[in-house]
Order: structure tokens, then C-alpha cells, then sequence
């Protein structure tokens, strides 16, 4: 076979091995290294997501709030009963003002293992996981978490506990993002059911089940 | 072969008859050129899928991706050791196409009195001071052209672990799902095995007592879960 030609072949070999390598490379990349992009058309459009810089603003977030003093249709807060747990003036309202039903007790259940259990515990006692961790880590800054079930908490107006979810209390932090009004009085409704729980006697029971108990 | 090409071969002299003198004479090498072609297309050939199979797998374009972030943040710790639920954190992802990444302040709900003097911890408390967000970097990203909505699946009951694995050992978010379209299908096509109970979308070790797809069958006819696999469902 004439030189040129062989030496054409090894060349287009050699060549042939180079996306093998850059292949090999991809697949072996750092877990750090963005991974391999073959066709990058319109994967990423020039438009701003959520949770992105945004140059055009001065703040530089994309996700822009309502002007200061705006009220969506449908959205005003007018209840303060309602949407601060406030009787009037600073006075809390007693009981929860929405009727409480089965479904609002699962709900507050759910929400309350979600947002307070890791501190206050499921059983609202306080013996929450972080509650747990801190105390082993020896926090000398930890703040422990009420017991939910005590005398003073039981004493609370429902608008208070209300209120302490809405915007926090001494060193609590506020789960007002989080919980919607709705959510809010779901969860103090489930407090209350922890409470009662907590704090009953067998006279408490239902005939039938305190015959079962032997009572 | 003709006689003619090894007369040529055996170096008499061309140019001694008219018609040697024109004629074209394939030399000796080209009588192995059909087998060498052979070979060499077959290995072309294989080389392409093989080259192609590899840039398109997802294995290299998102499998594993595992991309270091600004705080070292350990879900494996506060999830799996601390028993946090996603939704502590990622609170939309029930209601919204997004999940989002929390915002500093919820970090800083126990921060603020845990591990008050960490280094690890130091970027979160100088963004809480300065109102500048930390930079997150993303995991997961599909391409834009994909609509894709979290509470639409979380609502179904199809659990954060089916997509995004075993979060809660993780030190580090890593992508373990591959998010092509064919992925995607995959489940929209037989969504059964992935269907549990709502209250344990989150949970990353529930499996149900059964059959999964037994019981993904039976939630799927009681809340008329039809994943669609139109074109316009994801590309809007
Ligand atoms: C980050 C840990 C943490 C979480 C999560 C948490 N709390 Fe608390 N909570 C505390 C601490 C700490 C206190 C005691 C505050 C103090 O005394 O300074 C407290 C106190 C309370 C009190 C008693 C306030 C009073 O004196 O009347 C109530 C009621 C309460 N929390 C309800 C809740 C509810 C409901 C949730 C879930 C939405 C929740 N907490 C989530 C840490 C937490
Ligand atoms: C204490 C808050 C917290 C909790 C609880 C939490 N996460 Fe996260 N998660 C984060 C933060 C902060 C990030 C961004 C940094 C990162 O990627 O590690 C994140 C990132 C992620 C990402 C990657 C996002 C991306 O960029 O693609 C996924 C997926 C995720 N979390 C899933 C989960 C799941 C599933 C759970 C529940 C098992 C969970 N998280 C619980 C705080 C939390
Ligand atoms: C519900 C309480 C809670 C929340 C919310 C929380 N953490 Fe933690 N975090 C802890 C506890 C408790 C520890 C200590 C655990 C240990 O070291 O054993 C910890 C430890 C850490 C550490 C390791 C610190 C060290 O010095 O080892 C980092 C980093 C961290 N958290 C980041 C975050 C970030 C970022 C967020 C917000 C997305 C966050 N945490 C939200 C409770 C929380
Ligand atoms: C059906 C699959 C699927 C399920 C179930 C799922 N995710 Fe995702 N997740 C994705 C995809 C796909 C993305 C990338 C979205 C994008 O790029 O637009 C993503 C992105 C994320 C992100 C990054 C922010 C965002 O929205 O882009 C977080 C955080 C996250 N998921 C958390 C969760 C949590 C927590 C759950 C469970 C409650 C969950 N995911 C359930 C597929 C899923
Ligand atoms: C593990 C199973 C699973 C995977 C993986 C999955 N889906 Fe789905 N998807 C579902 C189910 C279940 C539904 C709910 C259908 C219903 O409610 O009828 C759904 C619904 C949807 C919807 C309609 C939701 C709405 O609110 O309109 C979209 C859009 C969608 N999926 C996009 C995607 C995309 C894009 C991916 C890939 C990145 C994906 N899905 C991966 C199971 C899955
Ligand atoms: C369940 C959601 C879903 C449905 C339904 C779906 N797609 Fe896709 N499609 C995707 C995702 C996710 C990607 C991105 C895949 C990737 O990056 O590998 C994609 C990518 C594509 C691409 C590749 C674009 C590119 O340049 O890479 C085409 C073309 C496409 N889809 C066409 C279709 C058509 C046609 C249909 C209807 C028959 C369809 N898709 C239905 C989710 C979907």
C-alpha cells in the first residue's frame, strides 16, 4: 500500500479515537462537573424563572411582591376574628372561630408533624427530634420548645396559640409563610386535640370504651 | 487476475505495446481493497452507535450529577437523622409546579440557636444579616421547553423518592433519575407502581405491605389517576 495512504488511515484512526476519549471523559466527569450537553437548543430560553437573579431590578429577585398597601380581589383579611385571632383590641378570641371538623383535625395533624413536631415533639411534651439534638450537642443558645400540653398553653386562648403560629413568640420563629390562616386554625385545633389527650381521665371515655378497659 | 497486471508487476518496462501504454493498471495492494472496505464499514458503523449511544445516554448527560453547593447543607442530617419532613422546607411543592429551595429565614428557625457559632453555617448567617440570598446551585433542570408541575404528582400520590431517590442519604443532592422524555413516559404509561397514599408521599422508606402495583391499581381507579401521554400535556 502507497505511504500516503497509510499514513491518511492511522491519521482518520487517531481522529476516530479523539470523541471516544472526550466520551470517556463525559463519563467518567467529577459528580461536581455539569454533565454533558449534546444539543443544547433551547434547553435554557432567556426568559427568568422562579427563585432567580434578575438584573432588571434593583433588589436583583425575579420574583416580584405585590406593591406595599395592595390588596388582591378576593384576598382581603377584613375577619379579625379570623385572620389574626383577634376578639378586639388586643384581646384574643377564645375559641377557634370556624367549625372544627374530622377532616380540619387530619389536616392540623399533618400540618403540626410537618412544622412543629421536629421541635415540640408529635406528642406536643416538647421532646421534639432538634429539641433531642441540641440538648445532646449541648446548645448553651437552645430555647426548649413549650410543652404544648401544659397548664399554660391549655390556659392560652385559641387566638393566642393562633397568633404564636402566625408570628412567632419570644424566641419561637413564625410559621406565618408556611401556614395559611386555614392551616393556622387546623393546627390549633389539633393542639386542642393533643391537650385533651394528653391531660384525660377515664371518665373522659366513652361508656363502651372504658367497659373495655375494665374501668 | 490478467496476465497483464504481472507483467506489469514484474517490472517490464510499460511502453511496449500501445495498449500497456494507456491503460490503467490497478497495483497488487487493491485486490484486498473489497474485504478492507468490509471491515471498515462495519467498524464505522459500530463506532457511530456506539458514539452516539454514549453522548445521548443519560448515564453522562444527567445521571449523577452531583454539583457542590455554597452551605455544605446535609439532607442525610436533617432529613434521615433529624426526621425533618420535606415540606418544612420545600413548602410549595404541594401547591405549585415548583418546589421551592427555602428561603435563609427558614434555616435560620433553628439556626438561629443551633450551632450558633458553626463555619459551616457561616454564609447562612451572613445572608440572614445581609438580606443576600444564598446562591443555591440547581440539581435538577429540565429543558425549558418542558412544562412540568410538582403538585399535579405529589397530589397524585407518587412519591418524591420515585423521582428523586433516596434523599434522605444524601449528603449531597444528587440526580439519580435520568428526566428524559422516554423516563417520563415510562410512568405516565403505568403510573401503578409508583402510586401510594397520600400522607406518605414524603416518606422515603414506606413501601406498601402488598403488591405495589396492586395497590397503585386500586388508588389509581378510586381517584381516577390517567397520567396524560399527549404531546401537549408537557410541551405547552
Ligand atoms: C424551631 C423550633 C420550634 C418549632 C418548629 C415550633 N416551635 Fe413552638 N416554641 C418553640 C420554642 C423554643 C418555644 C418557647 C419560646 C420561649 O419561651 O422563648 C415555643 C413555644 C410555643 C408555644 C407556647 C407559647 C406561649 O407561651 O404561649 C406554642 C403554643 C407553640 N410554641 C406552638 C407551636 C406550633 C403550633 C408550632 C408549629 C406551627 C410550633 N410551635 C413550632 C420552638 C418551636
Ligand atoms: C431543612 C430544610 C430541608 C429539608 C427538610 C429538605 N430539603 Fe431538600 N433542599 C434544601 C436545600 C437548602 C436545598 C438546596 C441545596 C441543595 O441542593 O443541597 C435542597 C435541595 C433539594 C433538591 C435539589 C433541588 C435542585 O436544585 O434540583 C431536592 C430534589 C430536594 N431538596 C428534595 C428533598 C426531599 C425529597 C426532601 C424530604 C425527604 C427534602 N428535600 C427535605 C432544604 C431541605
Ligand atoms: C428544625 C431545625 C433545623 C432547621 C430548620 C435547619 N437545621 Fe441545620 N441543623 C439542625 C441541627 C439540630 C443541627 C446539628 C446536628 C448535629 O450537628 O448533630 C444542624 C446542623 C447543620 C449543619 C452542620 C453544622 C455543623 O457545624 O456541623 C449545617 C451546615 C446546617 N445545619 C445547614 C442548614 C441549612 C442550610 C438549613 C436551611 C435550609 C438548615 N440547616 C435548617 C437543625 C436545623
Ligand atoms: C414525577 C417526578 C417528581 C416527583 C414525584 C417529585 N419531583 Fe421534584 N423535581 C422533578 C423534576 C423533573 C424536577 C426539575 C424541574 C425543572 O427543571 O423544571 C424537580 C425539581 C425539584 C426541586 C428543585 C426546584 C424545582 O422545582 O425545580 C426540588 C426542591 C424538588 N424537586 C423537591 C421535590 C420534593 C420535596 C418532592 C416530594 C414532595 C418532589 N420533588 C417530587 C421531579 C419530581
Ligand atoms: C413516577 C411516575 C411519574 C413520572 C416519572 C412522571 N410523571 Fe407526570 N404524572 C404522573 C401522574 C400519576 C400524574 C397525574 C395524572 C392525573 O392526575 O390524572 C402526572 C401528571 C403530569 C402532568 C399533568 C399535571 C397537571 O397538573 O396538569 C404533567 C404536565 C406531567 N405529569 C409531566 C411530567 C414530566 C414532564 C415528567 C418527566 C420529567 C413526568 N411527568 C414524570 C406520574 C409521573
Ligand atoms: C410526560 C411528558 C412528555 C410528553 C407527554 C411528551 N414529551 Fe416530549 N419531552 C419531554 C421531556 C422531559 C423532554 C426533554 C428530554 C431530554 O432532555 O432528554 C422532551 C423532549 C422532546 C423533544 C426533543 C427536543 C430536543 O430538541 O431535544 C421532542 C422533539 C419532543 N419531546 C416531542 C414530543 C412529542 C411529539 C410528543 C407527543 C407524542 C411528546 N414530546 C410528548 C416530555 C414529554
Amino acid at each position: 500500500m502507497p505511504r500516503p495512504i497509510i499514513y491518511v488511515l492511522l491519521v482518520l484512526v487517531a481522529v476516530s479515537l479523539v470523541p471516544m476519549g472526550l466520551l470517556y471523559r463525559a463519563n467518567h466527569l467529577p459528580k461536581n462537573q455539569p454533565r454533558l450537553q449534546v444539543v443544547p437548543d433551547m434547553d435554557q430560553q432567556f426568559y427568568y424563572k422562579a427563585q432567580t437573579e434578575n438584573p432588571f431590578f434593583a433588589d436583583g429577585v425575579t420574583m416580584r411582591k405585590p406593591p406595599a398597601g395592595t390588596v388582591a380581589r378576593g384576598m382581603l383579611a377584613a375577619d379579625d376574628a379570623y385572620f389574626r385571632g383577634i376578639a378586639r383590641d388586643t384581646i384574643f378570641v377564645a375559641e377557634i372561630p370556624a367549625t372544627v371538623t374530622r377532616p380540619m383535625l387530619d389536616r392540623g395533624r399533618e400540618r403540626f408533624n410537618i412544622y412543629c413536631a421536629p421541635c415540640h415533639g408529635q406528642s406536643g411534651n416538647g421532646n421534639g427530634m432538634v429539641h433531642a439534638r441540641a440538648q445532646a450537642l449541648g446548645e448553651g443558645t437552645w430555647t426548649p420548645p413549650t410543652d404544648l400540653t401544659s397548664q399554660t398553653v391549655v390556659d392560652r386562648p385559641a387566638g393566642h396559640i393562633y397568633n404564636t403560629i402566625a408570628n412567632g413568640i419570644r424566641t419561637m420563629p413564625s410559621y406565618g409563610a408556611q401556614l395559611s390562616p386555614e392551616d393556622r386554625w387546623a393546627v390549633t385545633a389539633y393542639v386542642r386535640a393533643l391537650q385533651l389527650s394528653r391531660n384525660a381521665t377515664p371518665a373522659d371515655l366513652p361508656v363502651e370504651t372504658r367497659a373495655a378497659l375494665g374501668q | 487476475m490478467a496476465p497483464d497486471n504481472n507483467a506489469h508487476d514484474q517490472g517490464q518496462s510499460p511502453g511496449t505495446g500501445p495498449d500497456h501504454h494507456d491503460r490503467f493498471v490497478f497495483p497488487k495492494w487493491t485486490n484486498r481493497l473489497r474485504e478492507a472496505v468490509a471491515v471498515a464499514a462495519l467498524g464505522g458503523v459500530v463506532y457511530l452507535v456506539v458514539l452516539v449511544a454514549g453522548v445521548f445516554s443519560p448515564q453522562n448527560s444527567a445521571i449523577g450529577y452531583a454539583p457542590e453547593q455554597p452551605v455544605p447543607y446535609s439532607h442525610s442530617l436533617h432529613v434521615g437523622e433529624l426526621g425533618m419532613d420535606c415540606r418544612y422546607c420545600h413548602v410549595t411543592v404541594e401547591t405549585s409546579a415548583r418546589a421551592n429551595v427555602p428561603p435563609t429565614a427558614t434555616c435560620m428557625n433553628c439556626h438561629k440557636t443551633v450551632r450558633t457559632t458553626s463555619d459551616k453555617l457561616a454564609a447562612v448567617r451572613k445572608s440572614a444579616e445581609t438580606g443576600e440570598p444564598i446562591h443555591w446551585t440547581r440539581v435538577h433542570d429540565l429543558p425549558d421547553f418542558v412544562y412540568f408541575n410538582h403538585a399535579g404528582h405529589v397530589q397524585s400520590g407518587v412519591g418524591c423518592v420515585s423521582c428523586h431517590g433516596r434523599v434522605d442519604r444524601m449528603e449531597v443532592v444528587e440526580q439519580v433519575a435520568p428526566l428524559t422524555m422516554g423516563w417520563c413516559l415510562e410512568c405516565h404509561r403505568n403510573p401503578d407502581p409508583n402510586l401510594r397514599p397520600r400522607e406518605f408521599v414524603t416518606a422515603m422508606d414506606w413501601v406498601p405491605e402488598g403488591d405495589p402495583a396492586e395497590l397503585g391499581a386500586r388508588l389509581r381507579a378510586e381517584r381516577k389517576i390517567s397520567p396524560s401521554v399527549d404531546c401537549a400535556t408537557c410541551h405547552r
